[in-house]
């Protein structure tokens, strides 16, 4: 198998040979990747509300940001910056402490779930043997955040909004992870790694979107909800909550909020894109088109073009993913909290669950297709 | 697949043959309620009953099996277990014959009912076969969380709710310091579940008697006395007893607590085997301070399940003797007592199940002169007290004269002396109810008696409580004089279980190991 | 001690620190809701301390279902029934308070006498297996099948219990079904009725 590159091998071996020990040169290199990804979570926010705005826009027959550099792409600049010099609020009879408390929990554990998005063979943080499992796990903490930072506000409008976002939380949970479950049944692993390693071999046709068309289906709806995006964004329903538990925030403290809910979109469209559109795997696997060409894998040039190209893979096919999730935006109508919760445990649970068995039958039967 | 295809070979999955039926009839009345609605009332009691009474009947089958351990030594179906497992599945029988009536007329569902009873039935069965920690303490919480919800089945009553919330609080802490006993019994063995892994591992090292054992056992004991409602962790006991649905009480009284001595049994005898000076000494103090306590406390009670919870509390203190005691002798007197115990129990509580529905009340006063209105219910209420109290033609007198035999036969002169005194005590308060119903001239009637309707058996759900009535009263009445095949039934068990026998070997050597100076032999 | 140790050993105090520090927390505080917010912390400590002790997944489930389940499931309780109430101070409360600290005191006392003078009986140094995950599958099952599968039959009926206990009952009115009409009975529910505005003279009782 084609390990491709190994930037971590290569920067502990080049430092070892300068004569620092293993342990000091793997130090040394645990910081860069982590600094990397933060950095290019943030950017890659940038970019997801600049598409928003823009494709907001064009649903809209509007133009949308425009003179904030070309195309307006500095806008989102422009909103981060007023943000940092905004006047920070505390509310009057508020808890300062789990005010500021509230927002801090709920970007920290989404930021640590990039630890296991893997952008192709070699790069990524650390490949955990529970991978997927980190995922669900922590952003199991964030409810927890949403609902210290509503009932520290002091407003029953962040109270109740609090309320909602947890008890949807937790609700869509559980079809998530049962959804995921399928899949990490197929691959024999949780490690994010092995997932796509597993859809790989014939391109597009091995991915798992041809064996998991109902779990798809469920992972989306279920990672819509959890990112509180519409037809779902009931915790922060203009119309009966005001802005749910953001009503009281203002400053960075809401900026943590906003950069935390983008985040978590880009992180559930990196999910998906793993789980069922096969990672950096190329439409075409690429072993076999550097056969033909007639270069060997081992090539320093066809290297770097295959890591480049699975980093632009993964990326294409989340912003493919989020540019759907804001096309739904501006077509479906929210729900009630009512319909929510039934479709979470009374229509989604069951057919997960269904889905479920369905591949453990399948997987026993076909272990050839469905991964023996 | 090479390791699921070697395992199952090594399963000896039989075993668990009975309480693969109660998991099916389980399956079969939440199903059977689900698709069938409402109406499905009518006949799921008894598709309980007989689920239940197959799984007696697979128990049977299993006596005297060749290879008695399953799940790789985690669960053990001896004949020890056997015995206790077909208590639990007999008393919870009788329970839904008496409750058929009891929950329609709360106006709650009958057939979840019916579902948590069996949970709980199925938890009390592991829980006297298993022979792992991990089993013992999830068999222990399917018992305990399905007798809570049991427990607060009739919501709407607000002493129903009490009595859950007194029973959850308390038992969770219980369970909690179980748990944490157990959990030092694993670090004391060096990382082991099994309760003979244990035993072998604490007599090969150095943990035999250190501090860690010590306070393993007394956190140990303190999570079964509860289960056992032994003095001084009986304090739940009166008001859970009050306040919940009658059948869940009768049950509670009789099937958890046959677990609860099933699981004493077990883990003191094989895991605790190297402090055994040290559990009988405090077995010997909760036994007395729950004889005193129960029979004494019990004559001052007014409602009549309170008092039935007292007693029920004496009555663990007498079943103490036989375990104590610590022969074949001992323990073979603690299954007699058991067996017969389910009868007289369950059949006073039938009693009374039949009096509240028909009056509403369960105050001892007002059961005065039932006599003239219901001569069927003040003769077997009678004759189960009297029975309880051990008055001579009765079982009781007999199960009662054989915890005493073997208890001063093993020489616990001190003991058995004072069961004698305060079994007088019970007999006293169990005749105040009895010459409260016979003896009243028709003027002392009280108000609630003279206004007693007439017994309708016809009405949907009172034959069983007819049949839960004769049955007690009949195997109360015979259980005493035909005694000898039970008594064969329960010598048996104990002789034919290795769990004992070895113990019993292995016993004089682990003392003599520990204690040469000891002076106060255990066994005879 | 190499590089890996002493971060192992350093993370270890940091987390035990954690952990007690908020365990304190949640039995002092007097607002009930700083105690459950602590209570998450008490559980993300203890799911570190797992990853120190190589089980990785045992930690992720403990996230998952304690901070994530039972700690959220809590605040939920306390947040929705969020009432004030007034406690008249007790006189003399410190004295059942010095002797609950005694006797937690002496049991704290005595547990950690207990651990450091029992001999414990340590194996071999274990190493860490490859993957936790196939490990906790070969038990689950082999020997501890039966607890396994118990556990599901405890879950189920844990499930049940819940939803009896917190759903609304149907009970047919008693007098509305004695009246001329037997078979016309009239559903209700019989908990929680509707919540009357307390208007003067009003004689509108429901119950």
């Amino acid at each position: 198998m084609n390990s491709g590159i190994d930037l971590q091998g290569t920067f502990i071996e080049s430092l070892t040979d300068m004569g620092i020990s293993p342990g000091l040169a793997k130090t040394m290199w645990i910081p860069l990747p982590m600094t990397l990804v933060i950095i290019g979570a943030t950017v890659g926010v940038l970019v997801v509300v600049w598409l928003e705005r823009k494709i907001s826009a064009a649903a809209q027959q509007r133009i949308g940001p425009e003179f904030a550099g070309p195309l307006g792409v500095l806008q989102p600049v422009a909103d981060g910056l007023k943000l940092v010099f905004k006047e920070d609020i505390v509310p009057t009879k508020s808890d300062p402490i789990l005010f500021t408390l509230g927002p801090i929990l709920v970007v920290i554990p989404v930021f640590l779930s990039y630890l296991i998005i893997p952008f192709g063979q070699n790069l990524v943080i650390t490949d955990l043997n529970v991978g997927i499992f980190i995922w669900i796990s922590l952003s199991s903490i964030a409810p927890i955040g949403l609902l210290m930072s509503g009932y520290a506000s002091n407003n029953k409008y962040s109270l109740l909004g609090g309320l909602r976002a947890a008890a949807q939380a937790i609700s869509y949970e559980i079809p998530l992870a049962l959804a995921v479950l399928a899949v990490v049944m197929m691959s024999n692993s949780l490690s994010t790694i092995d997932i796509v390693e597993q859809q790989s071999g014939y391109g597009i046709l091995s991915w798992n979107i041809w064996r998991q068309p109902v779990g798809l289906l469920i992972f989306w709806i279920a990672a819509l909800a959890e990112c509180e995006r519409l037809p779902f964004d009931l915790p922060e329903a203009e119309e009966e909550l005001v802005a749910g538990y953001q009503t009281e925030y203002t400053g960075m403290k809401f900026g943590l909020f906003y950069i935390g809910s983008y985040v978590n979109l880009v992180l559930s469209s990196l999910v998906f894109a793993i789980l069922y559109l096969g990672g950096w795997d190329f439409p075409i696997p690429l072993d076999r088109l550097a056969s033909w060409l007639g270069t060997s894998e081992d090539t320093a040039w066809l290297q770097v073009v295959t890591a480049s190209l699975g980093i632009i893979m993964t990326i294409l096919k989340t912003y493919f993913l989020i540019f759907i999730a804001i096309l739904m935006r501006w077509t479906v109508p929210r729900v009630r909290i009512d319909q929510l919760l039934d479709l979470g445990w009374k229509f989604l649970l069951p057919v997960a669950l269904v889905n479920l068995l369905l591949t453990a039958a399948l997987k026993l039967t076909f272990p050839m297709a469905f991964g023996g | 697949m090479d390791f699921s295809s070697n395992i199952a070979t090594q399963l000896n999955a039989g075993a668990i043959l009975p309480e693969g039926i109660v998991v099916v009839t389980i399956l079969l009345v939440l199903i059977c309620d689900l698709i069938v609605g409402k109406s499905s009332a009518r006949w799921l009691p008894y598709v309980a009953i007989a689920g239940l009474l197959a799984s007696v009947a697979a128990l049977w089958l299993k006596w005297d099996a060749t290879e008695s351990l399953a799940f790789l030594q985690g669960f053990n179906g001896d004949d020890l277990s056997i015995a206790f497992r077909g208590i639990v599945a007999l008393s919870a029988t009788v329970t839904i014959l008496m409750s058929v009536r009891y929950v329609e007329q709360s106006g709650t569902s009958l057939a979840e009912f019916i579902a948590i009873l069996l949970a709980a039935t199925l938890g009390g069965m592991f829980l006297s076969g298993a022979n792992d920690l991990v089993m013992i303490f999830v068999a222990l919480e399917t018992l305990s969380i399905s007798s809570y919800l049991l427990t607060g089945y009739t919501k709407r009553d607000p002493r129903s709710n009490e009595a859950a919330l007194k029973y959850l609080l308390i038992g969770a802490a219980s369970s909690a310091i179980f748990l944490y006993g157990v959990s030092l019994l694993y670090g004391l063995s060096g990382g082991q579940t099994n309760l003979d892994a244990i035993a072998t591992a604490l007599a090969n090292g150095d943990g035999g008697e250190s501090l860690g054992l010590a306070i393993a056992l007394v956190f140990a004991i303190a999570g079964i006395s509860f289960k056992i409602s032994a003095v001084p962790f009986h304090q739940w006991t009166p008001d859970v007893y009050e306040g919940s649905p009658t059948p869940v009480v009768a049950f509670l009284s009789v099937g958890s607590k046959a677990a609860g001595f099933a699981l004493a049994i077990r883990l003191l005898v094989t895991a605790f085997g190297a402090v055994s000076e040290e559990w009988h000494f405090i077995f010997t103090a909760l036994a007395i301070l729950s004889m005193i306590l129960g029979n004494v406390v019990a004559l001052a009670q007014t409602s009549m399940k309170r008092m039935l919870a007292y007693s029920s509390i004496g009555q663990a203190g007498f079943v103490m003797i036989g375990f104590i005691a610590g022969t074949d002798a001992g323990y073979s007197s603690m299954i007699f007592y058991l067996l017969i115990y389910l009868f007289m129990n369950l059949g006073a509580f039938t009693c009374v199940i039949l009096f509240s529905l028909q009056t509403g009340t369960d105050q001892i006063s007002d059961y005065s002169g039932l006599y003239q209105k219901d001569p069927l219910l003040t003769l077997a209420l009678s004759i189960c007290l009297l029975s309880l109290g051990g008055i001579p033609p009765f079982a009781g007198f007999f199960g009662k004269i054989y915890l005493f035999w073997s208890g001063w036969q093993a020489g616990l002169y001190g003991l058995v002396l004072l069961g004698l005194v305060t079994s007088v005590v019970s007999i006293y308060y169990y005749i105040r109810v009895v010459k409260m119903m016979v003896v009243k001239e028709p003027q002392e009637m009280s108000e609630t008696v003279e206004n007693y309707p007439e017994v309708r058996w016809s009405l949907p759900g009172m034959r069983p409580l007819q049949v839960g009535i004769v049955v007690s009263l009949v195997a109360t009445t015979l259980a005493g004089i035909l005694s000898n095949p039970l008594f064969t039934f329960a010598n048996n068990s104990v002789i034919n279980s290795p769990v004992l026998q070895s113990a019993k070997l292995t016993q004089p050597i682990a003392k003599a190991g520990i204690s040469e100076t000891s002076d106060r032999p255990i066994v005879q | 001690m190499n590089l890996a140790e002493g971060v192992q050993i350093v993370s270890f105090g940091i987390l035990a620190a954690l952990m007690i520090a908020a365990a304190l927390g949640v039995v002092l505080f007097e607002k009930i809701v700083y105690s459950a917010f602590l209570l998450g912390g008490v559980f993300i400590s203890i799911s570190g301390l797992y990853i120190l002790l190589n089980a990785d997944f045992v930690a992720a489930a403990q996230i998952l279902i304690y901070v994530g389940a039972v700690n959220v499931l809590i605040l939920f309780a306390i947040m929705l029934v969020n009432k004030e109430e007034v406690f008249k101070p007790i006189s003399g409360r410190w004295i059942r308070k010095a002797a609950t600290a005694l006797v937690c005191v002496g049991l704290f006392a005595l547990l950690s006498t207990m651990v450091l003078a029992t001999p414990w009986n340590l194996a071999a140094p274990i190493t860490a297996p490859e993957s936790t995950l196939i490990l906790i599958g070969k038990h689950f099952f082999s020997d501890y099948l039966l607890p396994f599968e118990l556990a599901s039959v405890l879950l189920l009926m844990a499930m049940i219990g819940a939803i009896i206990i917190a759903r609304r009952d149907f009970i047919p009115d008693i007098e509305a079904a004695s009246s001329d009409q037997p078979l016309q009975t009239v559903w209700r529910l019989p908990e929680r009725p509707r919540e009357l505005t307390p208007t003067q003279g009003s004689s509108n009782q429901r119950k």
